[in-house]
Formats: structure tokens, sequence, C-alpha cells
């Protein structure tokens, strides 16, 4: 019984061509994109910003196992930094403004636009 | 079969846009199970035109199966009314996207991802969704927000989207359809790094007396001095014995190889310096932000209280919980 990430680089499956990781990135951020578009909810539309994030950080790291190196993995890390201060200050923005106006409804704030 | 690669990859995108459109809630009639499933198959049919292009070898069935949960749960996180449910559906997604990281020989990020992003960021997002709801009123057990329970303008954003998928699909189409290199990085320690983790392993391969020094790491080779002279071990037989001072050549021993980590960490430092002082400084950044968001908030309802103190009115119960 051998685990999942040695039976993954066996010759027993066959590895996937970069095109297939690609496809499922490029797919996760359009779900992204449609996510923020169509949710009215302020926390989902930050969600589905992470959900883009997800999507890049997946290109990146197919990107640095095809040329073979690991700079995709690091950018991965910053991707992850960034994710994290992002949660930090967009969430503690949003529970302020939840209460103001106890809605969680991006159109209520409609007026903020320039 | 090579003619037919780009029609099936764009039916595939279009029927997963129709699955995607119909499986987003909307008023009046929403067949969001069929759109789930035709949005499946429109991924099942961009697979198989990926799979034709790339020739004998498909990929193993774990790509498979990652890939459809988390494309599958992502959808369900944006067609979901419920926020914590999803919160709890992208938290699959990201486990999902670390099983193709794992098949992507990148294990430590695999668990780096959910170590931070399914134990740490999601966890905030729970806290704050929960946070931020509205007190259920006694005769209304269901919550549901309205902005909750139907999504706006879900056709146009669904084109929106997936005309951005369909151009990205494109570039698929001219691209290369190798397969993956099969043996992964290369995990041959590089130069004299790490020596401190090749010594121990020598010794114990070649029994090297205690004051061997290594010199040099090149390739699979490494030589190392003999300041007091050596005459051979158990394990090893030479020649001759070596007089003080001398060098010798030996094979690296089994087990002198990179690990991923090691091999992160020195792209980090090595090659990237620059960025993690910066992303060191957001995440200060970030910290000095937050607090300062949250004494505001708690100034703004000190605020409240005072003006409410002086005009003879009693604070009343805690409007905000």
């Amino acid at each position: 019984m051998t685990d999942l990430f040695t039976l993954a680089q066996s010759e027993l499956l066959p590895q996937a061509t970069l095109l297939h990781y690609l496809f499922v990135s490029a797919a996760m951020f359009a779900i992204g994109i449609i996510g923020f578009l169509t949710r009215r909810n302020l926390i989902i539309m930050f969600l589905c910003t992470e959900l883009m994030f997800q999507g890049a950080g997946l290109a990146m790291i197919a990107f640095g196992r095809h040329h073979l190196n690991f700079t995709g993995d690091v950018f991965v890390i910053f991707v992850l930094t960034i994710a994290a201060a992002e949660a930090a200050l967009a969430l503690a923005l949003v529970v302020y403004l939840f209460r103001r106006k106890e809605t969680l409804n991006a159109a209520e704030w409609a007026e903020l636009r320039g | 079969m090579q003619f037919a690669t780009p029609f099936l990859l764009y039916l595939g995108v279009v029927v997963g846009a129709l699955g995607v459109a119909m499986a987003l809630p909307r008023r009046g009639l929403s067949p969001q199970a069929v759109g789930a499933i035709i949005a499946g198959g429109g991924l099942g049919l961009v697979f198989l035109a990926l799979g034709l292009r790339a020739g004998p070898d498909w990929p193993g069935i774990y790509f498979y199966i990652f890939s459809f949960i988390g494309l599958g749960a992502a959808l369900r996180m944006i067609s979901h009314p419920r926020p914590v449910y999803a919160a709890l559906y992208f938290i699959l997604t990201i486990l999902a996207s670390s099983g193709l990281y794992l098949l992507l020989a990148a294990e430590f990020m695999a668990f780096a991802l959910i170590i931070i992003y399914a134990g740490a960021i999601l966890i905030t997002y729970l806290f704050v969704i929960m946070l931020a709801t509205q007190a259920p009123v006694a005769e209304e057990i269901d919550v549901l927000s309205d902005y909750d329970r139907y999504s706006r303008e879900p056709i146009v954003s669904t084109l929106a989207g997936f005309a951005l998928l369909a151009v990205l699909t494109s570039m698929l189409v001219g691209g290369l359809a190798e397969p993956l290199h099969r043996a992964g990085p290369d995990r041959a320690v590089t130069g004299a790094l790490l020596t401190r983790k090749i010594e121990p392993l020598l010794t114990e391969a070649y029994g090297l007396p205690p004051d061997a020094q290594l010199v040099e790491v090149e390739g699979a080779s490494v030589t190392v001095a003999f300041p007091s002279g050596w005459g051979g071990s158990e394990q090893i037989q030479i020649f001759r014995p070596l007089s003080p001072g001398e060098t010798m050549a030996f094979d690296l021993p089994e087990g002198a190889t990179m690990e991923n980590i090691e091999q992160i960490g020195l792209t980090l430092v090595g090659k990237h310096p620059l960025g993690l002082e910066v992303a060191g400084v957001i995440l200060l950044m970030a910290m000095l932000g937050a607090i300062i968001l949250a004494q505001k908030q708690s100034q703004v309802e000190e605020g409240r209280k005072s003006a409410a103190a002086r005009k003879g009115l009693t604070t009343g119960p805690e409007v905000y919980p």
C-alpha cells in the first residue's frame, strides 16, 4: 500500500498535462468572477475573490512543476500572505459597515461609488 | 481526432456556461440540480477534448476526482443561499486543490494551504459571518435574507465569466500538450548547500573519521579532506592509506536529496528576499489597520452611549451584540 503522493508520481498513473491544470485554474477563476458579480452579500463577495486567488495559485504551482523550479510555490506563499492580510482588513471593514446599517447587502452601499 | 479538439473544448465551455447559469438561484423557476449536472457534463467534455489532445496517456483518476470535487464545490459555493454553507464549500474547494498540489509534487504548499487557508482564513470568515448576522425575529425562524436568496443578474454575469474562460481556453487550443515531466523537480543537493545534512549521512555510509571535512559537493560526488590521514573503514576499502591533508571523492550517499520544503526555503530566501520583506511589511500594515478599525468601532459605540446619557435616556438594551 503506497501513499497517494508516491502513487501520483509513479509510472502507474500517467501525469496530466499542463493544459489540464491550466483549464481547472481558469475555470476556478471564472467561477470566482461569476460569484463576485452575482452574489450580493459582502462577505461572500470577498470569499469569491479568495476563490480567484485559488485559481491563480493553482496555475502558478502547475507552471512551477512544468519548468521544474520552485518560484511558483514561493509566489503561492505570497498569495497566502496577501489573502491573510486582505481577510483581516476586509472583514474588519465589513463588520464596521454592518454595525452602521445592519445589513450585508452590497446594494445598500451603492452611494460609495465615485 | 486532433481536428475535433477545439470544437469539443468550446462546446464544453458553452455547455458549462449554460449549466452554471441554470445553477445560480433565481426568482421563480431555478433548476439548480439540473444546472449543476449540465455544468459537470461541460467539464467532462473539456476533459475529453484535452485528453484527446494529450495523446495516448490519459491522466490518472486522481486528477479527475480532485478537479470535479473542487469545481463542483466552487459552483455550490456561489449558488448556496446560506453564507456559512458557502464558506464550508469553499473549504472543500481548498481541500480539493491541495490534492491537486500533491499531484503536482508540491507537498509543502499542499499542507500549508490546508493549515493557513482552511484553518486560519476561512475560520476568520466563519467568525465574521456569524458575527454579522441579524438576530432572528421570534415569529420568523428562517432568517435567510432576500439578498442571499437570489443572485443578481445571473445570465449576464455568467456570460461575462465564461467569455473570459473562452479566451483563456483559446490559449489552451494552441498550447503545448506534453505531459508534465515524470521525474518531478531535481531533488539532488545543489552545490555546497546543506552540508550539515550531508555530513552525518557520509559518516554513516562510509565510516569517516570524526575530523574529516567536507570540501565540495559537485553533482553526485562529494570531496572530503582528511587532516590526519585515513586508512579506510569497515564500510569501504581503499587502495592505499591517505596521508594527512589528502582529499578523496565519494559518491553522494543514499538519502542526500533535498526535501520539497528545503528547496522552497532556498528559493524563498535565495531568489526572492525582497518579496519576503515586502510580505512582512504588508502583514504588519494589515495588523495595524485592523487595530485602528477595531478602535474606531469601540469609539463609535462609546460616543453613542454618551450621547444617549446626555439626553437623559438610559442606554437601554444593548442593540449590538
